[in-house]
């Protein structure tokens, strides 16, 4: 187990990892409990021998109410626009207009929300089509950067090297610059304002993720699969049964990764499709705030629908996507 | 027999590799000689596509929209990532304190990177509408923080840094949580206040954690467009939001010169790969503080 003060960053590690730990517990999060212990005020501190134990300063006390003073602020700051926006989300248009912005909603509507889910501005064909869209992409992606990446961890073939390089490289190619060759390769093809424009860019792996499984997989000892080799059980019967079980963590952290960069893609579904048909969530988003100028109570609804699905995703796995967050710096 | 097992198994190699090397051959290499064949065509997508050296560079060199794109871009990188920089360090030494609650503040913290940052745009559009807007409700007053050319590039940096802080704060803590007490112990035991512990031992060992902040904030930042494109559609007032990646979507989706907007592109795409480079050379010739 590499000891978190080695690297923040393990992706950014060489090769030579043990094999990480059944939940893929962060750095952070070790970090923070290796830290809790002898931090903790009140607590005995190990402390040299030799030296008397450190009683508690009464700075400390004033040092901690100012921090939480601060923490509070940077709370309040942060969630603010979500809880003014979900208000303005439940008041009626009339409300809205003649109240001051702050003010709660009373009585509290549903009003925006019928509307957004009614008539020609129905939500929930690109809520569909996201769903559909971020489906499609965290099976084809995840699965081919499986097979990519257990090829460039596993199997001995010419090139290999040579290729991994070339993956490697792609990752410094942003999307804006992509976006119009693109786009014009789209259109040459008629794939333009239709699912599978959507989606083809995304779902035959990405080099990113195929960079983290290979770290990961070459951290499996080799011994397990070799055993399996001389029970008789070919590549992707190894892969299936014994390098995907032990890779659990990486594979949830690298779904959590995906879920959450389609759903909020915006560039390249507002490039692609064009009317209503092939509409994801952000796109939809962006033209219901264009046409509905000024009222601000449908569109809210409108930003609540969009972000609400991530929101109870991150309310339910938190600590796996914070230590997601950490672990791959993804974005 | 083994060159046969040898050749099977190079096979199986290619096999795996394949669907991926598709994609990425398809959708990120082979897009690049096309914007390089687009930059010196002239091609509006309707008639054909006409050949035309470099005149689009020379064109887009001496265009002062895009010159001012250069010089927004800057400046929104001036201001988005010294900001956020320092409040996460700020914010992650608090949170490492680690007080009781310190988790709930960090977990909070993250929201905003979660949500789609063209959702978190539109929000923020009417937190600043001029009536009706949060803030003028808060502030009193009638400001048109969106449409004033001075006030449009704060808010919009704003926006981005309060979406990020978060974000950032958790590579600091992860940068902190990595340094070894023994140091910091050591320093204590030296007679070094907090103050001074930070500035000295800590700082000097976060430097690998600020670098890595720094870059990869300056890439994401160049390429910022969808909470710019929420808050001010058209490039802002006068131009004073219209950033790299907006100006090249204006210039090949909305007036349809694909030509100049792909030479845009491709000077992005330099400038990005200067600042990858400059990383890498940095990383290569880091110092480690391992204790042995």
């Amino acid at each position: 187990m590499t000891s978190p003060k080695n690297r923040p960053f393990p992706f950014r590690s060489s090769s030579s990892r043990s094999l990480p730990s059944g939940d893929g517990t962060t750095t952070a999060k070790r970090g923070t409990a290796r830290r809790q212990t002898p931090r903790s005020p009140g607590a005995p501190r190990p402390v040299p021998s030799g030296l008397v134990p450190r009683r508690p300063e009464p700075a400390v006390l004033g040092l901690n109410v100012l921090s939480y003073l601060i923490l509070g602020l940077g709370l309040v700051i942060t969630l603010a626009p979500f809880v003014l926006s979900l208000m303005t989300a439940f008041k009626t248009p009339g409300q809205f207009a003649a109240q001051p912005a702050l003010n709660l909603p009373s009585p509290a509507t549903g009003e925006n929300f019928l509307t957004l889910f009614s008539g020609d501005r129905d939500f929930w064909a690109p809520i569909a089509v996201t769903a559909q869209l971020v489906l499609i992409v965290v099976v084809g992606q995840l699965g081919f950067s499986v097979l990519a990446a257990y090829a460039f961890a596993r199997i001995e073939f010419p090139f290999r090297d040579a290729l991994f390089w070339l993956y490697l490289g792609t990752l410094m190619v942003p999307q804006v610059v992509t976006v119009i060759p693109l786009y014009t390769m789209f259109s040459e093809l008629g794939l333009r304002n239709t699912f599978w424009g959507l989606v083809l860019p995304f779902v035959f792996g990405s080099p990113y993720a195929i960079f983290l499984l290979r770290e990961y997989f070459r951290s499996i000892p080799q011994d397990l699969i070799s055993a399996a080799r001389l029970d008789g059980a070919g590549t992707l019967r190894i892969l299936w049964s014994i390098v995907l079980p032990l890779s659990r963590p990486i594979l949830a952290t690298l779904t959590i990764i995906t879920v959450v960069s389609h759903w909020n893609n915006f560039l390249w579904p507002l490039i692609i499709t064009s009317g209503k048909t092939w509409q994801t969530v952000t796109v939809a988003t962006a033209g219901l705030q264009s046409q509905y100028n000024g009222n601000w109570t449908l569109v809210m609804a409108a930003t609540t629908v969009a972000m609400a699905p991530l929101l109870v995703l991150f309310a339910i796995f938190q600590k796996h996507i914070i230590s997601s967050l950490a672990i791959t710096g993804f974005k | 027999m083994a060159g046969k097992l040898v050749r099977r198994e190079a096979g199986i190699g290619y096999l795996l590799l394949a669907p991926s090397l598709f994609g990425i051959l398809a959708f990120l290499v082979f897009p690049i000689l096309v914007v390089i064949w687009l930059s010196v065509n002239s091609w509006d997508l309707l008639s054909p596509a006409k050949f035309v050296g470099l005149e689009n560079f020379a064109d887009v060199f001496s265009d002062t929209a895009f010159r001012g794109s250069l010089l927004v871009t800057l400046l929104f990188v001036l201001m988005v990532i010294p900001l956020q920089t320092v409040l996460g360090l700020f914010c992650a030494t608090l949170l490492s304190r680690a007080l009781p609650g310190s988790g709930l503040f960090r977990v909070v913290y993250v929201v905003p990177w979660i949500c789609a940052p063209l959702a978190l745009g539109v929000v923020w559009k009417w937190i600043f509408a001029p009536t009706g807007g949060a803030l003028n409700a808060m502030l009193g007053g009638q400001t048109a923080w969106l449409s004033d050319p001075v006030l449009a590039l704060p808010a919009v940096a704003s926006v981005s840094i309060w979406s990020q802080v978060g974000y950032v704060t958790l590579f600091f803590m992860a940068g902190l949580a990595a340094i070894p007490m023994q140091l910091v112990d050591a320093a204590r035991v030296d007679g070094a206040n907090a103050w001074q512990t930070f500035w000295q031992v800590k700082l000097p060992l976060l430097r690998p954690t600020m670098f890595f902040v720094l870059v990869t904030g300056v890439i994401s930042s160049f390429q910022a467009f969808d909470t710019i494109y929420a808050l001010t559609p058209n490039g802002g007032p006068r131009g004073s939001t219209d950033v790299i990646a907006t100006r090249i979507y204006g210039e090949a989706f909305q007036t349809f010169n694909l030509g100049r907007a792909s030479v845009m592109a491709l000077v992005l795409f330099v400038v990005l790969v200067a600042v990858t480079l400059a990383q890498q050379f940095y990383f290569r010739k880091r110092i480690t503080y391992d204790l042995a």
